[in-house]
């Protein structure tokens, strides 16, 4: 198979479903009972004997059941193909074919499941769960699948408690974000993000912009941008389990201090080769999109009140009732369809298994010309010889993205994004007509407003500008296992992690932009990642009396390669022909850019635990980085956990049937990123005969030492009534010291950033899990699980005088994302607001009336970003649900968040054009400005009515520009768009219906099931924008974007059709 | 088994080794770094950016001076209405960032190599933006600053004004000393870096002797240090002739940009804030002194090299090409005195004009009687056809014509201000020899010029760093506050001759060059007018006549778009004629009726020193913000809005006055 083009995709799809179907009706139809039926009677018991009362017993792809009677005992009618499915409460369910024997027993083992359910720690380490000393949560495929999301970070949203996640925007391909109990970085260039290790790779997750931002005008807002997980197949995925504090991750070392998100990807099974198809149709739309009003027309009134019309702006007349309106903003959005195949084969032997899938997830995306197209592949295979075991994996896939520009136009190259200019376009122009006859941009105002200065339709920037992002991804990775003695083996392996991204941006000749690149403007981009990794490690595992004992000892090196190209050009001699070649060798220009980091690692963990009761362990690592200076470049970090399964010493009692308490403590290094050693220089100038060059704004520092990360947590983990409610709990301390940070200081110091060691960044926060199976009837089950967690981050001590830290991506209207230094808030927000009056020491009286300026008559603004807000939600929570009667399963994940400021920059943004209904206050016949004279600190209350005019400090206002001042004071104070957010949004919610039932008596087909899936079809919240889960600009470090909406590609939801069909 | 410890010994040192070598790849291999660069590149990189910060300052305070009106927020606080400058950054950052962070590298490479011109042309830099920063903000990082103590500090602390002063002093003294020097065999050629003076080191201890002189007059104000003859001396080991004269040459030959701001490398540095834009208009109080100085109603001859003019009455010929114009030299704008036009749009209100290729219709709605009389008769006079409908007057542009694209007839007759802008090749032009502005792709496409641009702040002008002519003034006034007229008069003329020499020889290259094809404000003047107007009684004809205000309005008018008209009328006091008998200096020079900066001038009354624009605030976003504790902790005052007020240390009379403001 190779990459599939979007209409023969299509067939496919239909092809697949048609005959989906068709199978399906001859199933139906050929349906009759099945002869040599017989009675069989049998025993169930537990493993000492005593019975299994109430087990319940039904026949595989049948609903024909019974239950065992209080003896055990129980009969049922069944064939000797048929294959009986024994379970009940607190037991493992099991198996068991009837063959010929009319008398069976059964034993069931005690589903002790936090006895001995088994999770995946660092480094791929299975351990049983009670064994742990720190929060682990993990996640089933089939819980992933519940409302698969093509990236698998959205799919972990409200599932994981301490998990925060972030979508970018509803556009084909945007990327989302994830972090874990907060963040520990705050400067720009360094992530917050966690690990992520796919088959005990290190799998990267950057959301990159490619190229030089300087030279070609992408920044993160402007278009979309995926974050590079999304380059795995979510079907693949066999579990997931996320280390969220430095102990679960400290084996990881310098890149766990976020967390490590471990995922392992299936395996084959011994037994027949199994072939699993399963196909998805859905179709997404704009959950919410933002108002506009309808009632004031195009113009802009100047301070004389003389009414100027050559203007985008909607500050004119009342429109006429006989005019047409357009509904430019309706109208603009699609419907997005996704067409999701999937196909695996999987199989096995005793001594082998193979697992091998291919799939195509082809969308288009809700604005008209965008889509996401990627195709993946996997083989997973697994041989044993004798002692040596030998798994080798690989994976390939495409990803290509057509996106638009979004929010803004190119940096340095003007011009606008599609969605500021949708969002801004008068109500009485057609948006549609975009175009002229000649081929030329349809310009309302041409002749009267330069290129430059005006605005491009977003009909124009979607159909002839042209932004492509495409990435091959291959990851691979062999491992080798050799069990040296039944308590000694030895672990090689090699990891490959390689993409190379080509991004493509063409601006169309005749674009509003810059004048220079009125002719045309064309980048491409290249970067090419490369990681490659080693690892030997060795365990032993002895019992002495009651004691048990491990000793892990391991190295690893990892070696990071990105090679980045930029090339880009503007003035296309010839017109038709996009290309360098068509572009003169003066405006044509290339860079090259390398960055290279290694690592090697030895670690080791020793463990010992007494009688199941106390468990104890210890880890340590030293890292040798590349990045930091020779002197400082070894750093050495331990970890130490414990548990305590305090129920073992209690008598078994229904109530409480498992109890455990843990606590850990650990320390991580971070090292710094590559590079930040040296202060280098910027590229030669030429003056006539000289060549000059001097430093880059950024300075290098030969002193840097590891940032150390210290944490600790205490935790519970509690079963009661035979497990069918279950509990845990963890509360969570971390401090970042020593932060390697690059903020923006004195400019004194002869650079705009400086890589220092300094502050700290401190997050605590609890995490409670609740799960539940409050009815386990044999044909109706209802399985819940709430989770809860909050998470407070604030900064440390800051070198004094430095009142914030702010990623430079993260601007917005009037607020800028920013951390807090001296016990600030770290998901921060400066901006400006209306200043209050003040008492007599010249300080503001939170909640006075505001200060009004007489030279403006408008209310004075404290423009030396004043915090005004905290992104942080007071608390996010989950709510799941499974219900199944019979073969039917209905699942619904609810999604909470109570707190939380959000900026909304987009109804900023209408305001200041006029096209917020926020601005028909009074028909915008009068605004009244009310509080107290700056300067003489009495009252002041001055009403502006639309017909009158105004003298103010000499100048004279019409009362129609005071209306517009008023309402662009408005605009100024942040507090206006800010709104502290609660959501409840149903995120998720699936019917499926299990036909296995249907295919008892035929060999082929071994499982089919039918799903219908809802997502995010309601919201119910108190924000008044679009979506409040936002992030303006995807990808950024520090502090991020997310909690600042602006003018985004608005989010979406969907509805999708799904068949898996497995023979 | 012994063997076997040390193969195993071995094989561990191996992998230690080699695992250390593994390790060291944290140098970026496409990018030298700063340990590596060569003298003779870092010397143009200096010389440019300081060019580059010296315009923005150059620009910003002839805002303050006078010299400009500008219609962009924060100049036009600066210009007019007198508000805080948003606009206070990018000096600072300029040279910081561009030229600050290169000066110690510089010198230590230079001192590694016996390159001790290269380590004198640090030393000079050091005192030119240092010097820069002092008459700007004041109070800054100074001695903890890379550039002087070699060490980066993420928060340096401030230094006041006086030992900053001190500092660049210091280093120019070392650098005489170090000019004097001959460099060490095998040390890269002066030549081969300096793009100022081509390395001619007589040249550089000129230059270095004129800036003492230069800040030696600083301290006018100050009884106890001021020494009339200590400047004397300078000035008599400084600059000699214009050939002495120090500049950065601009250039329109490459599109590249910079790093930083992106504006274009090779153009003049004045040119990249005063004339990139059309924000800017000459003002009428810089105006009246080229067409009425000393009240003589006599034009400067260099008033229309001086003044931009744009064509009008255009008529095209049928391909839609200029056939007839003529010029419409620009008037001032009046920001000082009855500021009619400004007063009834806005401080900021100038329009800019557009082109029409086509007849055009603007209706105007004029309920004002007498307005649309005053308006119906411009028209007539401008030859335009109009209609009448009760309160609507529409005229047509015909076309060709460049107008005011806007309804409001408050604006209509902004075309007599013409903006100072011009093109280069990286910003619109397209010929490099034809820097004119046109005010849409249509205008150039016909030929219309919008703007011919002004002497100074052409891309091609030569941005003066110290010139001779100042040198003469500055003699001038020295010997004035010695009461020595006669040796003042002369050089007060000297100045002058110096000046039209200056500009006469320049004008005579470009026209050789071709720029006068397309701008005939860049041809030579005529000698005539030269003549005439050097024995016009716009000159003091009499060493007994002169007066202090007489040197300084020459002066002012010589050095334009510079720092220095800026700091000369901070010594003065501006207008309010309390300096010495010198009566006042600057007539005419006050707060405008846009004034509305009652927060940062606190002084009632123009003797108040806090009634004037005395200096720059530290910027917000990069200093108060990151670095207000040391800002704080030399100045306390130093985040109050009236810091624009107080006079920096060289402004003051006594450091107990200077002290006592940072109190």
């Amino acid at each position: 198979m190779t990459t599939i083009l979007n209409k023969s995709s299509i067939k496919i799809t239909m092809r697949k479903l048609v005959t989906a179907l068709l199978v399906l009706l001859f199933l139906q139809l050929s349906h009759t009972a099945s002869a040599q039926e017989r009675t069989i009677s049998g025993t169930v018991v537990s493993p000492d004997a005593t019975p299994v009362a109430g087990a319940s017993v039904i026949i595989k792809g049948a609903t024909i059941g019974t239950h065992a009677d209080v003896n055990g005992n129980f009969t049922i009618k069944a064939s000797p193909s048929d294959v009986l499915i024994v379970s009940s409460v607190g037991y493992t369910a099991k198996e068991v074919k009837v063959g010929n024997s009319s008398a069976l027993s059964i034993t069931l083992e005690p589903a002790k499941s936090e006895l001995q359910e088994v999770v995946v720690t660092a480094l791929g380490i299975k351990k049983e769960r009670k064994a742990l000393g720190y929060a682990v949560s993990d996640l089933s495929a089939g819980e992933l699948m519940k409302n698969k999301n093509t990236n698998v970070v959205n799919s972990l949203a409200g599932k994981v408690p301490g998990v925060n996640i972030t979508q970018f925007s509803g556009a084909a391909g945007a990327g989302a974000s994830i972090t874990i109990r907060g963040g520990n970085s705050t400067s720009d260039g360094r992530q917050n993000q966690p690990l992520f290790v796919i088959d005990g790779i290190i799998y990267d997750n950057s959301t990159s912009v490619t190229g030089n931002t300087g030279t070609d005008g992408l920044s993160r807002s402007n278009t979309t941008y995926s974050n590079r997980i999304m380059d795995i197949n979510p079907e693949d995925i066999a579990t997931l389990s996320v280390l969220k504090g430095a102990a679960a991750a400290a084996l990881y070392g310098s890149r766990a201090a976020d967390g490590v998100v471990i995922i392992t990807t299936k395996q084959g099974k011994e037994g027949k080769a199994t072939v699993n198809v399963n196909s998805k149709i859905s179709t997404s739309w704009a959950n919410k999109l933002p108002e506009a009003q309808t009632v004031f027309g195009p113009g802009s009134y100047a301070t004389n009140g003389v009414l100027n019309t050559l203007i985008y702006d909607s500050w004119g007349p009342k429109i006429p009732a006989d005019s047409t309106l357009y509904d430019n903003i309706g109208r603009f959005f699609q419907n997005g369809i996704i067409y999701d195949n999937n196909v695996s084969l999987s199989g096995g032997t005793k001594t082998g298994s193979f697992y091998l899938s291919g799939s195509n997830f082809n969308q288009t995306g809700i604005i008209p010309g965008t889509d996401y197209n990627k195709t993946t592949f996997r083989f997973n295979g697994e041989q044993k010889y004798g002692r040596l075991t030998l798994n080798a994996n690989v994976a390939y896939s495409v990803a290509n993205t057509d996106r638009t520009l979004t929010t803004s136009g190119l940096y340095g190259g003007g011009g606008n994004g599609a969605m500021g200019a949708v969002y801004s376009w008068p109500q009485t122009f057609n948006m549609k007509h975009y175009i002229n006859p000649d081929g030329t941009q349809y310009r309302k105002f041409a002749g009267t407003v330069a290129l430059e200065d005006d605005i491009n339709n977003p009909y124009w920037i979607i159909n002839e500008d042209d932004l492509t992002s495409k990435t091959n991804r291959f990851t691979g990775g062999v491992n080798g296992n050799f069990a040296v003695t039944d308590w000694w083996d030895i672990t090689g392996k090699i990891g490959y992690d390689q993409y190379t991204t080509n991004d493509y941006t063409y601006i169309a000749p005749g674009s509003a932009v810059s004048p220079m690149y009125q002719s045309g403007r064309l980048s491409k981009d290249l970067l090419a990642y490369t990681y490659i990794t080693t690892t030997v490690m060795t365990n032993f595992h002895k019992t002495f009396g009651d004691f048990d004992t491990h000793l892990m000892l391991g190295s690893t090196t990892e070696n990071t390669t990105t090679e980045g190209q930029n090339h880009w050009g503007y003035n296309f001699v010839t017109a038709g022909t996009v290309s360098f070649n068509n572009i003169a060798p003066e405006n044509k220009f290339f860079t090259d850019g390398t960055t290279r980091k290694r690592l090697v690692g030895a670690y080791g963990e020793f463990g010992i635990s007494y009688k199941d009761l106390i468990y104890l362990t210890a880890t340590g690592r030293n890292d040798w980085s590349s990045t930091l200076p020779t002197s400082n470049r070894s750093y050495f970090y331990p970890s130490l956990s414990g548990s305590f399964v305090f129920t073992q010493l209690l008598h078994n009692n229904n109530f409480l049937s498992f109890g455990k308490i843990r606590g850990s403590w650990a320390q991580v290094g971070k090292d710094a990123n590559p590079y930040a050693t040296l202060t280098y220089v910027n590229s030669p100038i030429t003056i006539a005969s000289y060549t000059g060059i001097g430093n880059q704004y950024i300075s290098g520092n030969p002193f840097l030492k590891p940032e150390i990360q210290k944490s600790w947590e205490i935790g519970g983990e509690f079963k009661f009534l035979d497990g069918r409610l279950g509990l845990d709990y963890t509360y969570y301390h971390s401090q970042t010291q020593n932060q390697i940070a690059q903020p923006r200081l004195s400019n004194a110091s002869g650079y705009i950033l400086v890589s220092i060691n300094s502050g700290s960044v401190i997050n605590k926060g609890m995490e409670i899990a609740l799960t539940g199976r409050p009815i386990a009837k044999r044909d109706f089950s209802w399985d819940a699980t709430l989770n809860f967690s909050y998470n407070v981050g604030r900064l440390g001590q800051f070198i004094p005088g430095v009142a914030y830290f702010y990623p430079t991506d993260a601007q917005f209207g009037t607020v800028k994302a920013a951390s807090i230094p001296n016990g600030g808030y770290f998901l921060g927000m400066t901006g400006v607001k209306y200043l209050r009056e003040v008492d007599k020491n010249g300080n503001e009286i939170p909640n006075g009336r505001y200060q009004v300026d007489a030279k403006t008559g408008l209310y004075k603004l404290n423009t030396n970003n004043p915090i005004v807000g905290n992104r942080e939600p007071d608390f996010i929570a989950g709510f799941s649900n499974t219900l199944r009667y019979k073969n039917l399963s209905l699942s619904f994940l609810l999604d909470i968040r109570k707190g939380g400021d959000v900026y909304n920059g987009t109804e900023y943004s209408l305001v200041i054009n006029g096209l917020s209904k926020r601005t028909l206050e009074n028909n915008r016949q009068s605004v009244t400005v009310t509080g107290v004279d700056s300067q003489t600190g009495e009252d002041f209350t001055q009403t502006y009515e639309a017909d009158k005019s105004y003298v103010i400090n000499g100048t004279t206002y019409s009362g129609k520009n005071m209306i517009q001042r008023y309402w662009s004071n408005y605009a100024s104070n942040s507090l206006n768009f800010i709104t502290s957010v609660n959501w409840l949004k149903l995120r998720s919610v699936s019917l499926t219906y299990d036909f296995s039932n249907l295919l008892k008596n035929q060999k082929i087909i071994k499982g089919l099931s039918a799903t219908v899936t809802g997502t995010n079809l309601a919201t119910w919240t108190n924000y008044k924008g679009m979506d409040p889960e936002v992030s303006a600009a995807g990808g950024t470090g520090g502090s991020g974007s997310t909690g600042i909406d602006y003018l985004g590609v608005p989010a979406t939801a969907s509805g999708a059709f799904g068949i898996n069909l497995t023979f | 088994m012994k063997n076997i410890k040390y193969i195993v010994a071995g094989c561990i040192l191996i992998t230690i080794v080699s695992c250390k070598k593994w390790l060291d790849v944290n140098t970026d291999p496409d990018n030298p770094n700063s340990t590596s660069v060569l003298v003779q590149n870092r010397l143009p990189w200096i010389q440019h950016f300081y060019t580059y910060t010296a315009g923005v300052t150059n620009f910003r305070t002839s805002c303050q001076a006078g010299v400009l009106y500008s219609i962009t927020g924060s100049a036009n606080a600066l210009s007019t209405t007198w508000t805080a400058s948003s606009g206070n950054v990018t000096p600072y950052q300029t040279f910081f960032v561009e030229v600050s962070a290169n000066i110690n590298d510089m010198y230590k490479s230079a001192e590694a190599k016996g390159a001790y011109y290269y380590m004198a042309a640090a030393d000079v830099f050091s005192a030119l933006g240092f010097m820069q920063m002092l008459d700007l903000y004041g109070e800054m990082p100074y001695s903890q600053t890379t550039a002087i103590s070699g060490i980066s500090l993420p928060s340096p602390k401030y230094d006041d004004g006086k030992t900053i002063y001190y500092g660049c002093m210091a280093k120019l003294d070392e650098a005489i000393s170090l000019f004097n020097k001959t460099q060490d065999p095998g040390a890269p050629s002066f030549a081969s870096g300096d793009m100022w003076n081509n390395g001619d080191v007589s040249k550089w201890i000129k230059f270095c002797y004129g800036l003492k002189a230069r800040y030696m007059l600083k301290l006018s104000k100050k009884a106890d240090l001021f020494n009339a003859d200590s400047v004397l001396y300078c000035i008599s080991q400084g600059p000699q002739s214009n050939a002495d004269n120090v500049f950065q040459r601009g250039y329109n030959n490459s599109t590249v940009t910079d790093y930083l701001l992106g504006d274009p490398v090779v153009t003049n540095g004045n040119w990249d804030y005063a004339g990139y834009g059309s924000n800017q208009r000459i003002s009428q109080y810089y105006y009246n002194l080229l067409t009425n100085m000393r009240d003589s109603k006599v034009t400067d001859p260099r008033m229309s090299k001086i003044v931009p003019a744009s064509m009008t009455d255009i008529k095209l010929d049928a391909s839609g090409k200029v056939v007839s114009y003529s010029w419409n030299r620009s008037v001032g704008v009046d920001s000082y005195g009855a500021s009619e036009r400004l007063v009834a749009g806005g401080p900021a209100s100038i329009k800019a004009v557009s082109y029409t290729a086509s007849d055009k219709n603007i209706t105007y709605t004029i309920t004002d009687g007498t307005a649309k009389a005053k308006f119906i008769a411009d028209q007539q006079l401008a030859g335009r056809a109009f209609t009448v409908d009760g309160d609507n007057v529409t005229v047509t542009y015909k076309a060709g014509s460049i107008y005011v694209n806007d309804n409001n007839y408050l604006y209509a007759g902004d075309t007599s201000y013409v903006n100072m802008r011009t093109f280069s090749i990286a910003t619109g032009g397209e010929d490099p020899l034809d820097v004119d502005w046109y005010p849409s792709a249509d205008a150039m496409k016909a030929g219309a010029v919008g703007s011919t641009g002004s002497y100074q702040i052409r891309p091609v002008s030569d941005q003066e760093i110290l010139t001779y002519h100042e040198m003469c003034f500055i003699k001038a006034e020295v010997y004035m506050r010695k009461g020595d007229l006669a040796n003042a008069y002369t050089a007060y003329r000297q100045g002058i001759q110096a000046h039209l020499d200056m500009m006469q020889a320049k004008l005579t290259e470009w026209q050789a060059e071709g720029y006068t094809k397309t701008n005939p404000d860049m041809a030579p003047m005529n000698q005539s007018d030269i003549n005439a107007y050097l024995s016009s009684d716009a000159v003091c004809q009499d060493a007994g006549s002169l007066t202090m205000s007489d040197i300084m309005l020459q002066k002012y008018v010589a050095m334009g778009v510079s720092l220095e008209n800026y700091n000369d009328m901070r010594r003065f006091d501006f207008s309010a004629g309390d300096i010495g008998s010198f009566g006042t200096v600057y007539p005419g020079y006050d707060r405008g009726p846009l004034f509305a900066g009652e927060a940062l001038y606190t002084g009632g009354t123009p003797k108040d020193p806090r009634y004037w624009q005395r200096r720059w605030q530290l910027p917000t976003t990069l200093e108060l913000n990151y670095n207000s504790a040391n800002a704080l902790a030399v100045n306390a005052h130093a985040t109050e809005p009236n810091v624009w007020s107080m006079p920096v240390w060289w402004d003051c009379a006594t450091d107990d006055q200077y002290y006592g403001y940072l109190k």
